[in-house]
């Protein structure tokens, strides 16, 4: 029934869609037909459109309804739940495997574009082209879940019960994690739609920036999110103390990130001074498809990765739609590009759009080179088994690891977190030498001495001492960004400090919004920096009562104790943890879980200050007694400025989109003069 | 992120600044020597690994000294060994191979000091780094266990996949 139910939703949704294309179609590309008609035929069209988030929701709340009534006749249920599982993990097995999770890739998208519908219905002259192509990316999806990937086709046996969550999915971020990275993923969709709906109409302003910046800094920080909480729960729960290790998974994820960064920073420019169009149009281009590669690698398992998705078949499907929409951009967009020609020229190396363009260049290459080691495997087997070079080399795959990514991106990193220092110093057009130097000279000092401190107090690592003279030098630049604002308000306005730094967000939140962004990654960055090169971890075997060091910590290991429940039985050991004098600090009570379907988790645990985590694993479980562990310790500096400077980056994002009556003034001014040209054609 | 204000009294005011092109020429050219200088750097310094099947590593065996390596294959659950030597020293191997369904040739995975990863279990797909030691032995590099982590975990179909 549920099975029944769930298709005919699906079916229904994509049959809306592929209405909703050719209405629309009809409407923009038949001539004969009157302007009435015309109305009607896009006033349906969007309707149909907008329909289609609903039945998917409501194909959703069945799969969930088969979910938790444990329907072992659906084999993704099966697959993904047993009677055992709580409810809560129930309900998120909605997104526990391919099917579901293409899904809600669906409900997502279905509901942004929904949302962008219903809210910019006043674009009459874009929405007709949007629809068509947001119809277009949701007609491909839709077909995947319709048909290869139905999250409710049949078992092909009968079960009394399922297979059961993997573990490590049972833990709260997981249950966050995912939905975020498909928010991120699918809020980029938007934008695009726009753009080239923009190409299409021959509506060359920036209204289709202004129309969707709001999104695309909406899509961005899903993206953030996910990333951050992907690898908090790395972090949390995989017990090797790191939080990224550059997975082709993780990585695919990354890059619309940093390709949606370069397009917020540059719309800028095209904003201020009328340049860079053709330049973000292809930064757009490069954010959806990112999105339409990512989830390609992630859904087709095609690169070797350390994330278990399962292989698919719909790999061809997928390189044939991805091919298509490029080619499509392309050509959409090379059939505007002459009349896409910049206003303005650059005037100095020394301006702010210099720097713009410079945090573009670094941005583009971390992400070319990204992309490049993350198929390197691919792209060598390719190459050395082509008939072309397969006479000169054996046919090998060869891939590349972290410490290679880190060596090629640390620089570039560098790089990127000194413009974000320098950059808002500098002004429209041109900027002298002499006030650069003025401005950054007591900070360069200051982050002199800072790094002469660190080296006096024994630090010998050169990459972290330029590291985080960088990051100092760029963060006392920032926060002299809000204290020269607030202290231009307190002596102007008379007013106090809190209430001019108050005002100083509410007259330019994008702005000020923006340097608190800069400060989280700043912030994320010294943890980054303190983890990479000062992790330090130590494994031993400890009976009761015996005692072992790392750092400036002491463990004694007290003991282990058994636990048990419903579908669980756990081996918690305690240790005690004490400082250089000897002096009790804690007890940590690092646990391994292991569930009835005989998969184990093992739960690290921490004890977590501003400078370092001590962190602790228990090793082996099967031989672990009440008397005897292997306990294997980490020490973690300044891990926690990376989470911290999370919380900072989000809340600076959510400062920078929050709706600016200023800006919702001048995109419907530019609307009207844009319709008005329209008309006067 | 800039402010937004919104100020645009320049437009068509400005004419190119041709003797300037250069200057953003060159620094372009400098930022691209300087990307693509840093990128083969750190190729050769980090080096690259070659990726194997465990046929493959066979095959090969015999030119794989002092290689940096990847080699992918499905664990044998009963082969999974953890011994604990001392306080300070335990060892952890197990095997893998191309397909459990048809095995050919057994891998050894050998690791010191390594905690046993919640996934290694039967059937588990492994991806190991590290290089070739004594016939048939392969040598992890620390931290260089990586079990597939199943974050979406479904049945898959028992063979490796390079």
């Amino acid at each position: 029934m549920f099975a029944d139910f769930g298709n005919s939703a699906i079916y229904l949704a994509l049959a809306a869609t592929l209405y909703s294309i050719v209405v629309m179609g009809i409407a923009q590309w038949v001539p004969s037909i009157s302007p009435q008609t015309q109305r009607k035929l896009i006033s349906s069209g969007r309707n149909a459109a907008i329909s289609v988030f609903p039945l998917l929701i409501l194909t959703c709340i069945i799969l969930v309804l088969a979910l938790i009534n444990d329907d072992y006749s659906i084999n993704y249920v099966r697959q993904v739940t047993s009677r055992a599982t709580p409810i809560q993990f129930k309900i998120s097995s909605l997104w526990g495997g391919q099917a579901g999770s293409l899904l809600l890739w669906n409900v997502f998208l279905a509901g942004f574009l929904a949302a962008a519908w219903i809210s910019k219905k006043e674009e009459r002259d874009l929405i007709p082209y949007a629809v068509i192509i947001g119809g277009l990316t949701q007609t491909y999806f839709l077909y995947l879940s319709a048909f290869p990937e139905n999250p409710f086709a049949p078992a092909a046996s009968i079960a009394l019960d399922g297979n059961g969550l993997s573990p490590l999915l049972r833990h709260p971020l997981m249950i966050i994690h995912p939905p975020m990275l498909y928010l991120g993923y699918t809020g980029f969709v938007v934008p695009y739609c726009f753009a080239m709906a923009a190409l299409l109409a021959g509506r060359l302003d920036d209204s289709w920036i202004r129309t969707t910046r709001r999104w695309t800094l909406t899509a961005w920080l899903f993206l953030s999110l996910g990333l951050i909480l992907g690898g908090r729960w790395a972090y949390d729960v995989l017990g090797w103390g790191g939080y990224w290790e550059w997975d082709p998974v993780e990585n695919v994820a990354f890059l619309p990130w940093l390709t949606g960064t370069a397009f917020l920073h540059s719309v800028m420019i095209q904003e201020k001074r009328g340049m860079f169009k053709v330049w973000n149009v292809i930064l757009i281009l490069t954010t959806y498809l990112s999105v339409i590669y990512g989830t390609f690698i992630v859904r087709t398992g095609l690169l070797s990765s350390v994330h278990a998705f399962a292989q698919s078949d719909i790999q061809w499907g997928f390189l044939a739609f991805v091919g298509f929409m490029l080619l499509f951009s392309i050509v959409v967009a090379i059939w505007r590009a002459p009349e896409l020609r910049s206003e303005n020229y650059l005037e100095s190396l020394l301006s702010r759009e210099a720097a713009f363009l410079a945090n573009n260049f670094i941005i583009l290459a971390i992400t070319v080179i990204i992309f490049l080691f993350t198929n390197f495997a691919l792209m060598s087997e390719w190459i050395t088994c082509s008939a072309l070079f397969s006479s000169r080399f054996e046919c090998q795959s060869y891939g590349v690891g972290p410490d290679t990514y880190n060596r090629a991106l640390g620089p570039l990193f560098a790089g990127l977190l000194l413009l974000m220092g320098v950059a808002p110093l500098t002004m429209w057009y041109k900027t002298s030498i002499g006030r650069l130097g003025k401005q950054s000279l007591w900070p360069a000092v200051a982050a002199t001495v800072f790094g002469i401190v660190l080296f006096i107090g024994g630090m010998r690592r050169i990459g972290a001492i330029i590291g985080l003279w960088v990051v100092a030098f760029s963060m006392l630049l920032t926060l002299l960004e809000y204290v020269r604002g607030a202290h231009a308000r307190v002596k102007s306005k008379q007013e106090g400090w809190f209430i001019a730094l108050g005002k100083l967000f509410q007259r330019n939140q994008r702005r000020y919004g923006g340097y608190l962004i800069h400060l989280g990654v700043l912030v994320m960055a010294a943890g980054i920096i303190g983890t990479e090169f000062f992790q330090m971890e130590h494994q031993v075997f400890l009976n009761t009562g015996e005692r072992a060091s790392l750092g400036n910590y002491t463990i004694e290991y007290l003991g282990t104790t058994f636990l048990q429940s419903d579908d669980t039985s756990s081996a918690m050991g305690t240790v005690a943890v004490y400082d250089e004098t000897g002096a009790f600090l804690t007890n940590l009570q690092p646990h391994t879980d292991i569930f009835d379907n005989g998969q184990g988790m093992t739960i690290p645990d921490a004890r977590s200050t501003i400078a370092e985590d001590f962190y602790v694993i228990l090793v082996n479980w099967e031989n672990i007694s009440e008397n005897s562990a292997t306990i294997r310790m980490y020490l973690n500096p300044l891990i926690q400025w990376v989470w911290f400077g999370g919380v900072i980056f989000i809340v600076g994002t959510l400062v920078a989109a929050w709706p600016d009556p200023l800006d919702e003034k001048i995109a419907a001014a530019e609307r009207r003069v844009a319709l008005a040209t329209i008309n006067n054609r | 992120m800039a402010d937004s204000t919104w100020t645009r009294n320049d437009r068509d005011t400005l004419q190119p600044a041709p003797r300037k092109k250069w200057q953003f020429l060159l620094a372009a050219a400098l930022l691209l020597a300087a990307v693509v200088f840093v990128a083969f750097n750190a190729l050769n310094a980090g080096g690259t690994q070659l990726y194997l099947t465990v046929d493959e590593y066979f095959e090969k065996e015999a030119d794989l000294e002092d290689r940096d390596l990847r080699v992918a294959g499905w664990v044998i659950g009963d082969s999974i060994e953890f011994t604990q030597i001392d306080a300070e020293n335990s060892t952890l191997t197990f095997d893998i191979v191309d397909d459990l369904n048809n095995p050919t040739q057994r891998l050894t995975i050998y690791a010191e000091n390594e905690p046993k990863p919640d996934l290694l279990q039967h059937e588990a797909q492994a991806l190991v780094e590290g290089r070739a030691g004594e016939s048939g032995m392969f040598i992890s590099n620390p931290g260089g266990l990586l079990l597939k982590c199943p974050t979406r975990y479904e049945e898959a179909d028992g063979s490796a996949d390079y």
